[in-house]
C-alpha cells in the first residue's frame, strides 16, 4: 500500500517537472541563449551556456547604427499608446454600457444587449477585409475624395490602428454581470444625497468594481502589446507606427547588419534575435508573476461568468 | 367652502414651460440617460461590427480588387474556386491541426489539472510555468520557434551535427512543418485550459469521493463516474473555445511554415490573409472567411448558448 503511494507521487512529480521544463525551455533558452556570443551559443546547442555575461546583444539596442535600422523604442512607446487607448476606451464604454443595462429600465433595453452579443457568434477573420476597405476608403482622409476614392485612407496611418474594436462585447458582457452581483442599495443610498448618474458612476460603482477592472485591463494590455494580426494587415508599409510585436518579427534577425559583422553567410545572429524576443516577451512574464492572481482570476472568471 | 376649497386648487398657478420639461425629464430619467449611453455605442457597433459582417457576405458573391474597381457579381464562383485545389487541401489542413491541436491539448491539460489536484509542493510555480507560454506574442516566439527548425543554421540540427547525425532539412517536410506547427500552439494553448480545469476540479467537494471510496470505488471509476460528469460544463467550455481558436491558427503557420512544402501546412487564415492582402482577390478571401464562419457557426451558437446560461443564472 505504502509502496504504490510513492509510485504515485514519483509519478506525479516526475511528470510535472518534465512537463514544466518542456514549457519553459523554449523562453530560457531565448534568455540564456541573448547572453551569448555566437561562438558560445553554438558551443553546447542542447542550451547555451554563457561562459562570462555577454550585453552586447543588448547594448547594442542603444547604438545609432541599431536606431536607423530599426526603431525599436518608437514601437515600444506606440504599443503603450495603444494600450492606453485600447485600455481606456472599451474600459470606460463597457463601465457605462454595463451600468446602462442593469440599472437603468428603459423600452428597447434587452434587444439592444441581444444586438450586441450577436456578433460573438461571428469569428474574428470576417471582420479583417470589410474594416481594411473601410479604412483605405475613409471619405476625405490620406488624399481620398470625400466618397473615398482616389488616396490611401488611413492604410499605413495612426487612425487605422485606433478606430476599430473599441466596442468591445466581451467587456460590456463582463461588466453587466458584475454590475448585477452589486446590491442596488449603494446606488440609492447615493441618490438621497443628491447624486447624479455621473457622481454614481465615479464615486459609488468604480471603487467596487476595481477587482473585475484589473482584470480588463491586464488581458487587454496583454492582448494589445501581442497583436500582431490588425497592424500586420494595415501598417506593413509604414515601420514608423508598427508595434511591437509585428516590429521585432520582422526585424528579428538583422543583428549581423546592425553589429557590422561580416555578411552574405547562412548563418544567423540567433543571440541577438533571442535578445529582441526576450525584450518583448519579458515585460509581461514580469508583469505576470507580480499579478499572478488576477491572471489566474481573469482566465476563471471569463469562463465562469460564462 | 367646498367652493374655496376648489377654488383654491384652480387657484394655483399653471406649470411653466420649464418645469413640465424638468418634470418630464425627472419621469423619463432612466429611458434619456439610457438610449443617450448606447446611441453611440450601437452606431458603432452597427458600423463596425454589423456592416463588416453584411458586407463581407455581400463581397463574397463578387470579383474585387477593392482599389480601384467597384465589385462585380460573379454568383458562387468564389465559392466553387473552393472545390478546386489547393483549397480543399487547406480546409483539410485547418481542420487536422485544429482537432489534432485540441485533442492532444485538452488530454494533456487534463492530465497536468489532475496531477496539480493532488497535494502537490509548489502548485503555485506549476501552473505559472505551464500559464506562462501563453502570455508571449504568437508571432515573435514563431519567429524564434523557427530558429530551432532553420535548415542549416538551425539549433536542432546542430544538436544532430553534435550527435554525429545527417542533418535534416525540416522545412521541404510536410510531416515535420504540421508536427512542429501543433507543437507549437499546444506549447502556447495549454495553459488556459490547465487553469480552468485545475480550478473545476478543485471546486469538487472531497466528500464526495470519499463516500464513494466508502462504497468500494476505485480509482478508475472515481475518475470516471463522478469527475468526469461533474467536470463535464467546463470541458465543453474548454472544447469549444479552443475550438473556435485552434481553427484560426495563423501566425504560426505564417512564420513557422508560410504554408510550404508547396500549400500542405497552410491554413485558412494564411490563404485568406494571403488572396486578400497578397494576391488582391477580395471576393474570394471573403468567401473563405464567410465559410470559416459557417463552419464554426455551430461551435459559436454553444459559446453562446453558454454565456447566456450563465446570464440567466445570475
Amino acid at each position: 500500500m505504502r509502496k504504490r503511494v510513492t509510485w504515485g507521487r514519483i509519478f506525479v512529480y516526475s511528470t510535472l517537472i518534465v512537463g514544466s521544463i518542456i514549457m519553459a525551455f523554449p523562453l530560457v533558452y531565448s534568455l540564456l541563449g541573448s547572453f551569448t556570443d555566437l561562438k558560445d551559443f553554438y558551443a553546447n546547442p542542447w542550451l547555451p551556456i554563457p561562459r562570462k555575461l555577454y550585453l552586447d546583444n543588448y547594448s547594442v539596442m542603444f547604438t545609432p547604427t541599431f536606431s536607423a535600422k530599426v526603431q525599436l523604442w518608437q514601437w515600444i512607446f506606440n504599443t503603450l499608446i495603444r494600450c492606453a487607448w485600447y485600455i481606456a476606451v472599451p474600459g470606460a464604454i463597457a463601465v457605462i454600457a454595463g451600468y446602462a443595462f442593469t440599472r437603468l429600465k428603459f423600452w428597447g433595453r434587452d434587444f439592444a444587449f441581444l444586438y450586441l452579443l450577436s456578433s460573438l457568434m461571428v469569428p474574428g477573420i470576417v471582420f479583417w477585409i470589410p474594416t481594411y476597405v473601410m479604412m483605405a476608403r475613409f471619405p476625405g482622409a490620406g488624399g481620398n475624395t470625400w466618397m473615398g476614392q482616389g488616396g490611401h485612407g488611413f492604410v499605413n496611418q495612426w487612425p487605422a490602428l485606433l478606430i476599430p474594436g473599441l466596442v468591445n462585447v466581451f467587456y460590456i458582457f463582463m461588466l453587466r454581470q458584475t454590475f448585477y452581483s452589486i446590491p442596488i442599495d449603494f446606488e440609492e443610498a447615493a441618490r438621497v444625497d443628491g447624486a447624479s448618474t455621473v457622481q454614481v458612476l465615479w464615486t459609488v460603482y468604480l471603487p467596487m468594481l476595481k477587482p473585475v477592472l484589473t482584470v480588463l485591463v491586464i488581458f487587454q494590455f496583454v492582448a494589445i502589446w501581442n497583436d500582431y494580426q490588425w497592424p500586420l494587415i494595415v501598417s506593413s508599409g509604414n515601420p514608423e507606427i508598427w508595434t511591437l510585436a509585428l516590429g521585432i518579427q520582422r526585424m528579428l534577425f538583422v543583428g549581423a547588419q546592425v553589429k557590422g559583422l561580416p555578411q552574405g553567410g547562412t548563418v544567423q545572429d540567433y543571440p541577438f534575435a533571442f535578445a529582441m524576443a526576450t525584450v518583448a516577451t519579458l515585460p509581461l512574464i514580469v508583469l505576470f508573476l507580480r499579478l499572478q492572481r488576477f491572471f489566474v482570476e481573469g482566465v476563471q472568471g471569463f469562463a465562469l461568468r460564462g | 367652502m367646498s367652493t374655496t376649497a376648489k377654488q383654491a386648487i384652480i387657484a394655483l398657478p399653471p406649470l411653466s414651460t420649464h418645469e413640465k420639461w424638468t418634470r418630464w425629464r425627472y419621469r423619463h430619467r432612466q429611458a434619456l440617460e439610457g438610449w443617450l449611453i448606447l446611441t453611440p455605442i450601437l452606431l458603432y457597433y452597427s458600423i463596425l461590427f454589423i456592416f463588416p459582417v453584411v458586407a463581407n457576405l455581400y463581397v463574397s458573391f463578387t470579383s474585387w480588387t477593392g482599389v480601384y474597381d467597384s465589385p462585380k457579381w460573379v454568383g458562387l464562383a468564389n465559392y466553387r474556386t473552393y472545390l478546386s485545389h489547393p483549397y480543399p487541401l487547406i480546409l483539410f489542413n485547418t481542420t487536422l491541426f485544429a482537432l489534432v491541436t485540441l485533442i492532444v491539448q485538452t488530454g494533456i491539460a487534463f492530465l497536468i489539472a489532475l496531477l496539480l489536484n493532488e497535494k502537490v509542493f509548489g502548485r503555485g510555480v506549476y501552473r505559472a510555468l505551464f500559464y506562462i507560454p501563453t502570455l508571449t506574442s504568437a508571432a515573435i516566439m514563431a519567429q524564434v520557434f523557427f530558429a530551432f527548425i532553420s535548415p542549416f543554421d538551425g539549433i536542432f540540427n546542430a544538436i544532430l551535427k553534435a550527435l554525429g547525425q545527417p542533418i535534416v532539412v525540416w522545412t521541404i517536410s510536410t510531416g515535420w512543418m504540421r508536427f512542429f506547427i501543433i507543437i507549437y500552439t499546444i506549447w502556447r494553448g495549454l495553459g488556459g485550459p490547465v487553469i480552468l480545469l485545475l480550478a473545476a476540479l478543485q471546486g469538487i467537494h472531497r466528500e464526495i469521493y470519499e463516500a464513494a471510496m466508502v462504497d468500494g470505488a476505485r480509482q478508475w471509476a472515481l475518475l470516471r463516474y463522478i469527475t468526469l460528469p461533474i467536470l463535464r460544463p467546463m470541458l465543453i467550455f474548454v472544447l469549444v473555445t479552443g475550438m473556435i481558436a485552434s481553427f484560426q491558427i495563423f501566425e504560426s503557420v505564417l512564420l513557422i511554415s508560410n504554408g510550404g512544402p508547396s500549400d500542405t501546412t497552410n491554413v485558412m487564415l494564411l490563404q485568406i490573409y494571403n488572396d486578400a492582402f497578397v494576391n488582391v482577390r477580395l471576393g474570394l478571401a471573403s468567401a473563405g472567411s464567410i465559410i470559416m464562419a459557417i463552419v464554426l457557426l455551430g461551435f459559436s451558437l454553444t459559446n453562446m448558448r453558454l454565456l447566456s446560461r450563465g446570464q440567466a443564472e445570475s
